[in-house]
């Protein structure tokens, strides 16, 4: 009897412990599902604003992005994986969508020409640093169609992306280059953004206008000069 | 002893029962309708979709077009520049017209992608095209034009070539080809005229 009534007792003790773990990791996955669904509602929504035919689907990865010895799942799979180290610095839906916006753009290349697209797949991979600039463009285009602001793509960009010292041998452009091409991008063909510019009072775009003082001077003078010249930005 | 077991024993009981009624409430969408007539509410299905745009319907309608001045990337053609079509034959919807042949309408140039190393070509993208009394929502327009593709030969070559130290990679410099939109392109886009 003695011996019944303690493993009872134990049982009893035990299962609330294992309860709490239990509702702890429930809180957790519904945090989880919670990202997964905001990262989806905005990626749905640039989808179909953009009247992009084609099936794209989002993922929330909560582990960190491992640099080396891995596909572009947006090449290969045409599935745009957010990870957790990414998604702590956006704030914004419009930073979201920006984000999202770019990796569409990349996917959405990989469903064209010939192989069921694996051609141009190659060409993106190989050719990154002209298809980064694209991407970057047709993120612009993507965001306003949507309804967003493009010029929380500069802030993300400025926010996440490190600024290396030279770019000759890389395959990527400097971020400072990208930067300065989205705002020409951004001031000829979407130009009221900048005029009436919500982004005025954020600490971010004025770091971003801090630090393209030279490239934006560039960009004037372009303008006073109606020159169609490309600019050889720093 | 018995006595002190059948105590903590009953505690225990209390304690469980406490921590199992702290259990996390349903979702409002998850609960149970609360009688028929709700029911019935959620299911009543209108078809009106109350987003922006209903993608319903596969009712499409080919536009065909031909670009009036040849343009090229290798002419300076910017992003945003805007370009004149001619519509090659009359098109009806339900006994109306929609556009006639030779009527003029305009399109962007949304995006160029310049020739690359190694024979990629280059890429002039055109949408947003604007014909009077429709909607751009009702249109799927997007028209991408290639240059010519070197990839082809470049890339066997370049492999071909390594056996040779450093000469493999002289064809780096092989670009790919300029995209032209001919006026003898025939491009097709497409009207939906049950999309909102």
């Amino acid at each position: 009897m003695k011996r019944l009534l303690t493993t009872l007792i134990c049982i009893m003790i035990l299962a609330p412990c294992a309860y709490s773990l239990d509702s702890e990791n429930a809180e957790q996955l519904l945090k989880e599902q919670e990202i997964q669904t905001r990262i989806d509602k905005i990626g749905i929504n640039l989808l179909n604003y953009n009247k992009i035919p084609r099936r794209i689907v989002f993922v929330y990865d909560k582990r960190e992005k491992k640099k080396f010895l891995t596909t572009d799942k947006a090449l290969t799979k045409r599935q745009i994986i957010l990870y957790d180290g990414l998604y702590q610095s956006i704030q914004t839906d419009d930073e979201l969508a920006a984000m999202l916006a770019r990796e569409i753009s990349t996917a959405i290349k990989s469903y064209s020409g010939i192989w069921g697209g694996m051609l141009d797949s190659l060409e993106v991979t190989l050719g990154s640093k002209k298809f980064e600039t694209v991407a970057d463009k047709r993120a612009v285009d993507y965001m306003v169609n949507a309804g967003y602001n493009p010029l929380a793509l500069i802030v993300y960009i400025n926010k996440t992306c490190p600024q290396k010292r030279f770019d000759k041998f890389s395959r990527h452009n400097l971020t400072s280059k990208r930067l300065a091409r989205i705002y020409e991008y951004i001031t000829y063909k979407y130009p009221d953004y900048l005029k009436n510019n919500d982004y005025i009072n954020n600490e971010y775009y004025q770091n971003f206008l801090l630090n393209s003082i030279e490239n934006r001077r560039m960009l004037q003078v372009k303008i006073e000069n109606n020159s169609t010249e490309e600019l050889d930005y720093e | 002893m018995n006595k002190l077991l059948t105590i903590l024993l009953a505690i225990s009981f209390l304690l469980q029962g406490i921590t199992f009624a702290n259990e996390i409430p349903l979702d409002e969408t998850k609960k149970p309708a609360a009688n028929t007539e709700e029911i019935q509410t959620n299911t009543q299905n209108t078809n009106i979709s109350e987003l922006p745009y209903d993608y319903s319907s596969t009712e499409a309608i080919p536009i065909k077009l031909s670009i009036i001045n040849e343009v090229s990337t290798k002419d300076g053609l910017i992003e945003g520049q805007k370009l004149k079509f001619k519509v090659l034959e009359d098109v009806y919807y339900e006994n109306m017209p929609v556009v006639k042949k030779d009527d003029i309408i305009t399109g962007t140039v949304e995006t160029i992608i310049t020739s690359g190393m190694n024979g990629f070509p280059a890429e002039i993208i055109v949408d947003d095209f604007e014909i009077a009394g429709i909607n751009s929502s009702q249109l799927i327009s997007t028209y991408i034009k290639k240059g010519q593709n070197r990839c082809f030969w470049v890339y066997p070559l370049k492999w071909a070539l390594t056996i040779i130290p450093f000469v493999g990679s002289l064809t780096n410099f092989i670009m790919g080809g300029h995209a032209r939109i001919k006026t003898k392109d025939v491009i097709t886009i497409y009207y939906f005229p049950k999309w909102k």
